[in-house]
């Protein structure tokens, strides 16, 4: 290299590059061991309300497990996610019989839920879901669980929408913001519509459901890629109406809003029950009892609790709750009835997702 | 000519004949060594992606499981739906429509630029145009709602001002809220685009032109414009073919009004209907491939004023 004569020949680059890239290689986990002594990063696929950052470094700091999170939004998207990527996560996140269709599909696997200690701070409801169960072993950890239901501004929306029907009135043109889950959204419409299997429609029950959706269109404000937006939409009063889950009357009210109310259809509605999961692919299995027993605990599922509003199956955080003055919210929210959990219909696998999928474009399309 | 003769067969022994048309195969090969890492990238980073994309496109997915079975239904599908027809069509009027109002309010500015601000200065006023790419993408689209929305900036003034009692909701979640938007995010590379065409431009062919009896808005049309056509057209490039693509613009600021065809596919693949979304990405990519071949015509600039 002549590099005294001030002259970089391409020859010379492309030495100087690929010393730099070895270099480089080799000097990554060595400066990796420096920045991180020992730590396992446990991937996890999940929702942005399953964790907050000052729990993962506490974790981090206890266990030296540090949680890496990736978020989704729709369960198909996951569960298409670790099938074509499974190794590359750890733990994922699912709803209701999502679960038992992970587990049947060989991507995750039940373990014995007795094994965590934090499964005794559980209520033992939770312990028990029929769906969850595996011979001895369960499927999923238990997390949280949520109707979805219609919360209503009473400035605006005089007489309670005690029906998916209701919200089909042109007076709320424009003015209903909900999250825009298809899947979800056409089970909602199944139910409006009288299907008894909302997440398995036949094909004159999800055209009857397309039509609900056609009817309430020209009402909807917007179809909001997060809960958040719905929660914003509702506090700055551009919607009347927000189809969601529990909780959003305290998420608007923090949001500086108004009082909103919820109110529950009379001909039913969906909710989730989620959970965690082993991926198993993951590499780090052997962490993943350590890892999801040190995120549960009882003070980490009260915080969370608070952040989001929607029940938990933790009961010892309940328990927590109370003494620290938020049992009021919390029994308002029924986290101390999780047996209502499954009196809801449970979020799951549709039965033929194309046909859910394109009657939803075909009529929130222009 | 002094190399031909050294590499010549019959000027060297066989042995070093060889050896030397080794030597000349090889730095022939190295000449194009520096393209190797701009091959790897594209091929394992375009090439390899858009052919699982049009593989994709061709298979099914049958309860959650992509099924490797040749077939044209996902195509078939979207040209049968009127909804995607005219999805399609809203998607072209939207980014045609950002498109020229972005290029109308970038050219003022730009001739502004040029001829009447002095050099210093404009340096400083291009890096003002380019300060919201310091910003996340996201950031940019979500301040539109504090200012578009019913609690927004536009409606507290609108109060402020007793023009209206209440707050106004037609600024927000409709195609014009998504048109307003896109101008705002695509100006900067409009605006750097135009800039760097004009800033050539031999401003005395403008005052020939002037001198000859033209009309100021005349030679501009007929003078500068067509000079310009090169930067115009990559300017357009530039705005209109990303715009194609948007979902997050839509998504945020649309409502169900401002629905765009990429909204669409973010259904298809969150809905894990790859097979159906792979489709629908590439006869978008057509679209664009079309428009591309389309611009390219256009940048074959002649010369505007030969005989």
């Amino acid at each position: 290299m002549s590099l005294t004569e001030g002259r970089l020949t391409r020859a010379d680059l492309l030495k100087l590059g690929g010393a730099g890239a070895l270099g480089l290689t080799f000097a990554g986990p060595a400066f990796g061991r420096v920045l991180s002594p020992q730590a396992t990063t446990m991937t996890m696929l999940t929702w942005s309300d399953h964790y907050a950052n000052d729990q993962l470094a506490a974790v981090a700091k206890a266990t030296g497990l540090q949680g890496r999170p990736t978020l989704f939004s729709d369960n198909a998207d996951a569960f298409l996610k670790i099938k074509q990527t499974g190794s590359q996560f750890d733990v994922v996140s699912a709803d209701g019989l999502w679960v038992p269709k992970y587990v049947k599909s060989g991507l995750t696997e039940p373990f014995d839920l007795s094994s965590l200690p934090a499964s005794k701070q559980l209520f033992s409801i939770a312990r028990q879901f029929p769906f969850w169960k595996s011979g001895s072993n369960y499927m999923a950890y238990p997390f949280s669980w949520s109707t979805v239901q219609i919360y209503y501004n009473p400035k605006y929306v005089k007489t309670k929408p005690d029906s998916w029907h209701a919200i089909l009135d042109k007076k709320y043109a424009g003015k209903i913001s909900l999250e825009n889950i298809p899947t979800d959204m056409m089970a909602i419409a199944g139910r409006a519509t009288g299907a008894k299997k909302p997440y398995d429609m036949t094909k004159p029950q999800i055209s009857r459901a397309k039509q609900y959706l056609k009817g309430l269109k020209p009402n909807v404000l917007k179809l909001a890629s997060q809960n958040n937006e719905v929660v914003r939409a509702l506090a700055d009063e551009s919607a009347w109406i927000g189809i969601t889950n529990l909780g959003t009357d305290d998420r608007v009210k923090d949001a500086g809003g108004p009082v909103v109310k919820a109110t529950y259809p009379k001909e039913g509605t969906v909710g989730f029950i989620d959970s965690e999961s082993i991926v198993k692919a993951s590499k780090h299995k052997d962490n993943w009892e350590k890892f999801i027993n040190a995120m549960e605990q009882a003070p980490w599922i009260a915080k969370n609790f608070i952040t989001n509003g929607r029940p938990l199956f933790n009961e010892a955080a309940y328990k927590l709750l109370v003494n620290q003055g938020h049992g009021d919210r919390a029994r308002r929210l029924l986290y101390n009835k999780p047996e209502l959990a499954l009196k809801m219909t449970i979020k799951g696998p549709a039965g033929d997702q194309q046909a859910y999928i394109d009657a939803f474009n075909e009529v929130f399309g222009a | 000519m002094e190399q031909q003769v050294a590499t010549s067969p019959h000027a060297l022994p066989p042995a070093e004949a060889s050896a030397g048309r080794r030597g000349s195969r090889l730095s022939g090969l190295t000449q194009y060594a520096g393209f190797i890492p701009a091959l790897v990238l594209y091929g394992l980073f375009f090439l390899v992606p858009l052919g699982l994309i049009v593989a994709y496109s061709f298979w099914q997915t049958v309860d959650y499981e992509v099924v490797h079975k040749w077939t044209i239904d996902n195509y078939r599908y979207f040209f049968s739906v009127p909804t995607y027809i005219r999805t399609m069509w809203a998607t072209l009027w939207v980014a045609l429509a950002a498109t020229a109002i972005t290029l109308l309010l970038a050219f003022p500015l730009v001739y502004w630029l040029v001829r009447y601000v002095r050099r210093s200065l404009r340096t400083f006023l291009l890096v003002l145009i380019v300060v919201p790419f310091w910003t996340s993408y996201l950031l940019r689209v979500y301040s539109w709602l504090n200012i578009l929305g019913e609690g927004g900036a536009i409606n507290r003034f609108l109060l402020w001002t007793g023009v209206t009692d209440k707050p106004v909701s037609f600024f927000l979640y409709d195609r014009p809220a998504v048109i307003l938007v896109l101008v705002y995010l695509y100006f900067p590379f409009a605006a750097l685009t135009l800039y760097a065409s004009l800033e050539k431009f031999d401003w005395n062919q403008y005052k020939a032109a002037l001198d000859l009896g033209a009309a100021p808005p005349k030679a501009l049309l007929r003078i500068v414009l067509p000079q310009m056509k090169a930067g115009i057209v990559t300017a357009v490039i530039f705005v209109f073919i990303p715009i194609l693509g948007e979902y997050l613009t839509p998504q945020l600021v649309g409502g169900t009004r401002g629905v765009m065809i990429g909204n669409l596919v973010v259904n298809f693949f969150s809905g894990a209907q790859y097979t159906r979304g792979a489709a629908a990405s590439l006869l978008i990519a057509a679209l664009i491939v079309v428009l591309l071949v389309i611009f390219r015509k256009s940048l074959e600039v002649e010369d505007t004023y030969r005989a």
